[in-house]
């Protein structure tokens, strides 16, 4: 409902920031939302998505976005009705979580087959059951190999800056790959931070019309989708989609480029920043925002003379192979936080371990790497556990090898 | 040095309350030149009616935003806080958020010299004949009001807000000065009339609160649950067993969940005037949490353990004065009212006016206006004395 005592803001003056605004994570998408300009909205609720549909449909009620906003029947046709959106030109937006995400998956798996650069937003949460609302990450990265551009946010800021980088790098031409933006459940989409809001005039010379050219379904230009093409097509078609990815690595170094010069040095590197990693020996790699108290715990550290960074990886598809190789490589061991489990793989690990881990595997000289698995369904991932998993991966280095592979944290056990 | 504030609110009925009172601190906060940010406990959601619920303020004179969120935002709940608000004081009996909590006392997580501030119009002294022993010294504040509910997604403008905020400010000028509030509250409204509350409620605060010493307060009669390591989960741990069924007639004859009883949800419980039932057995048909046992002579025993106070059973009781909701502050413990009704009438009825008194509140409104307020009359018995 409307705050009785007036909206929630600070002025400032920026050319490219209009106003200070106390927003959560949902909110802040909503407000990317805005400023992207989308024009079609499908909507299902499912927490912790559902305060970001909320938040548009006020946004929308309240004149400041002229967008359709269409509630789906499920998660299923909310995704169909985004993805048949942006086939017609419309800039689409949907998202989800959990299980509903799960449950719209044939129509994300062919929104990327059909190459629709829609954005979605995943507020991770556990694949219940048992019924659990907060945050996991093998919802998202169920995606991870159909085609999608799939990145983290780590704050709400980040939230907010990355639907616009997102629907930049998906509809440019030489992506066309849809795009899913995650973010934590709780931690994230829940927590409220005052938050700088980009001008609209600053994100209209950052964020150039959605044009799909002569690809658009119009009845002025008849075109058929997704044809039924069996083994003729299939192969040659997959391999345009790799390309598209391949050519994505560009497209993303300029898109954040651009967003630097705009809007001021937000971002060093596109694909994963790094923390106190210069003479660095162990460093944890993590998704989201579980950032915070893993830089706090490598600033403690560090007060004690203990030589650990951390790697904030952003990017997961594309995965940023060249750049982490030549990044982790750097370093005596290396422990990756998995908010996920990938049942049955190799030594049980995350799904970020086994991908990381392969990555680093063409070097000479590899990190000893450990795995660790926590915060799963919402269980917190403190400081102190932070300092926990450097303890054990500077153990490690020490040792040459973990003394297990994979470590739960926060398990009780 | 990082400040905690946690605000204890009823769920849907003060939902907005709570994440105004949150958002305010923050930008007051801001104002002052602070970094802070501001969460619910993700676990209350979605809420359901009454439950008690947290939002939390976090508040740094020094720290960056990182570190605040880190020591502060990657956590479910605080360890300690500062000051914790409360502004439905029945929640002094103690709050069971879900089930697997247990019912943990409202001064839980309040820490050594910090302060527990409650909006109530009951004295220090009352309030303290249910809120548990603490081990160190603490301060208690009062805020005179009562809860202000409302209902879902609306938010009773009633001065509540700015009042909570004015008493958070005497309470502890650490986390927000008074004349921040104010300033602020001026700025955002141009309404004289809510800086003005403030800061009334500021003086008065000033007055109204007191040291709490250890030996202050009652020893806690919940048991707060361990959670079982993952090998002692039976396997398959997703499959929970059903209380075991059962049923008899008389006081708690029907079988009930022990895990999550749930009658810390209430601010207001039913008092029955059994003389005058006419056993139609509505209140034991539409009571949607089960709390009424049938007795063998017809009439039906409230359950005030797992009663959660949602005025349905006096909503459709058909007899003037039968069912009527009280303060959930006036009474001190669960007992059977049938028992006591059973072994004196004459007794339980005097007792039962005196704790009904003259005020008979209607259930609260899914309107934002709150609850209301009307003057009762007190109906003879209806039993032969014995
Ligand atoms: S107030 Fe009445 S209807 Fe509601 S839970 Fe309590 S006994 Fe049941
Ligand atoms: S609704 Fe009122 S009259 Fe009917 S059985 Fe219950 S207490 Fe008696």
């Amino acid at each position: 409902m409307e705050d009785p005592l007036g909206v929630a803001t600070v002025a400032t003056a920026s050319p490219v920031w209009e106003r200070e605004e106390l927003l959560n994570g949902c909110q802040a998408v909503a407000q990317g939302v805005r400023l992207a300009d989308v024009d079609v909205i499908a909507a299902y609720p499912i927490r912790p998505y559902t305060e970001v549909m909320d938040a548009l449909s006020k946004i929308i009620a309240d004149g400041q976005l002229d967008a359709e906003y269409i509630i789906a029947d499920s998660e299923h046709s909310q995704f169909e009705i985004v993805k048949h959106a942006s086939s017609v030109g419309a800039r689409a937006f949907g998202g989800s979580s959990g299980t509903g995400w799960m449950f719209g998956f044939e129509a994300l798996v062919v929104a990327a087959t059909d190459r629709l650069p829609t954005l979605f937003i995943v507020g991770n949460r556990a694949l219940d059951d048992p019924g659990a609302f907060g945050v996991e990450h093998n919802d998202a990265m169920a995606l991870r190999d159909m085609g999608w551009l799939l990145c983290w946010a780590a704050t709400a800021q980040e939230a907010l800056e990355h639907v616009l980088i997102g629907y930049r790098i998906a509809e440019d031409k030489r992506v066309l790959m849809p795009m899913a933006l995650a973010m934590d459940g709780a931690f994230l989409t829940h927590s409220q931070h005052m938050l700088k809001v980009p001008a609209k005039e600053a994100v209209s010379r950052f964020l150039p019309a959605y044009d799909l050219g002569d690809r658009r379904l119009h009845p002025d230009n008849p075109v058929s989708i997704a044809p039924q093409v069996n083994e003729d097509w299939v192969m040659e078609l997959r391999r345009q989609n790799w390309e598209a990815a391949r050519r994505a690595k560009g497209v993303i170094a300029e898109a954040y480029e651009e967003f630097n010069t705009i809007f001021g040095e937000r971002y060093p590197s596109p694909y994963f920043d790094e923390f106190m990693t210069d003479d660095a020996e162990t460093v944890l790699l993590g998704l989201g925002a579980v950032c915070m108290p893993a830089r706090t715990a490598v600033r403690r550290l560090r007060e004690q003379g203990k030589k650990v960074g951390y790697i904030n990886l952003r990017w997961f598809r594309p995965f940023p192979t060249q750049e982490l190789r030549a990044s982790l490589g750097r370093f005596k061991s290396v422990g990756v936080i998995d908010r996920n489990f990938a049942h049955g793989s190799p030594d049980c690990g995350g799904i970020v371990f086994q991908d990381v881990r392969s990555c680093l595997y063409p070097l000479a000289k590899r990190p000893a790497m450990v795995d660790f698995i926590g915060g799963l369904g919402g269980r917190d991932l403190s400081i102190a556990d932070c300092i926990r998993m450097y303890d054990i991966t500077a153990k490690a280095a020490r040792d040459g090898a973990p003394e297990e592979c994979v470590t739960w944290i926060g398990l009780r056990e | 040095m990082i400040k905690r504030v946690e605000v204890n609110y009823r769920g849907i009925f003060q939902k907005m309350l709570g994440k105004y009172i949150g958002s305010d601190i923050v930008q007051i906060a801001t104002r002052m030149g602070k970094v802070a940010f501001s969460n619910g406990r993700y676990s209350d959601a979605p809420e359901r009616n009454g439950i008690p619920c947290k939002y939390f303020a976090f508040v740094s004179p020094d720290l960056s935003e990182e570190e605040l969120e880190a020591e502060c935002g990657a956590k479910l709940d605080i360890d300690e806080a500062d000051v914790s608000i409360v502004v439905d004081d029945t929640m002094v009996k103690g709050v069971e958020p879900w089930g697997w909590h247990g019912v943990r006392p409202i001064n839980e997580k309040v820490r050594e010299k910090g302060c527990l501030l409650v909006v109530s119009r009951h004295p220090h002294d009352h309030l303290l004949q249910f809120i548990g022993k603490k081990p160190y010294s603490y301060r208690l504040a009062t805020l005179e009001g009562g809860a202000s509910l409302a209902g879902l997604w609306v938010y009773k403008d009633d001065l509540t807000r700015e009042r909570v905020l004015g008493a958070l400010a005497a309470v502890d000028p650490g986390i927000i000065a008074i004349e921040a509030v104010e300033a602020y509250l001026l700025d955002k409204t141009k309404d004289a009339r809510r800086a003005q509350a403030a800061r009334e409620a500021y003086e008065a605060t000033l007055r109204r609160t007191r040291i709490v010493t250890p030996e202050e307060g009652i020893d806690w009669p919940h048991e707060v649950p361990i959670l079982p390591k993952w090998h002692e989960f039976e396997e398959t741990g997703v499959v929970v067993r059903s209380v075991p069924r059962g049923f008899q007639l008389g006081p708690r004859g029907q079988a009930r969940n022990d895990a999550f009883k749930r009658g810390t949800t209430k601010t207001h419980r039913p008092v029955v005037r059994f003389d005058l039932c006419i056993k139609c057995t509505l209140c034991w048909l539409d009571c949607p949490d089960e709390c009424f046992d049938p007795t063998d002579d017809g009439l039906f025993d409230v359950d005030y353990e797992v009663c959660v106070g949602c005025h349905k059973c006096a909503a459709v009781c058909p007899i003037p004065e039968c069912i009527v909701m009280v303060d959930e502050l006036k009474f001190t413990d669960d007992k059977s009212p049938w028992e006591a009704y059973t072994k004196s009438p004459q007794a339980y009825i005097e007792w039962a006016e005196l704790k009904k008194g003259k005020e008979r509140i209607a259930y609260p409104h899914v309107t934002g206006q709150g609850v209301n307020i009307t003057e009762g009359t007190t109906v003879p018995p209806k039993v032969a004395a014995v």
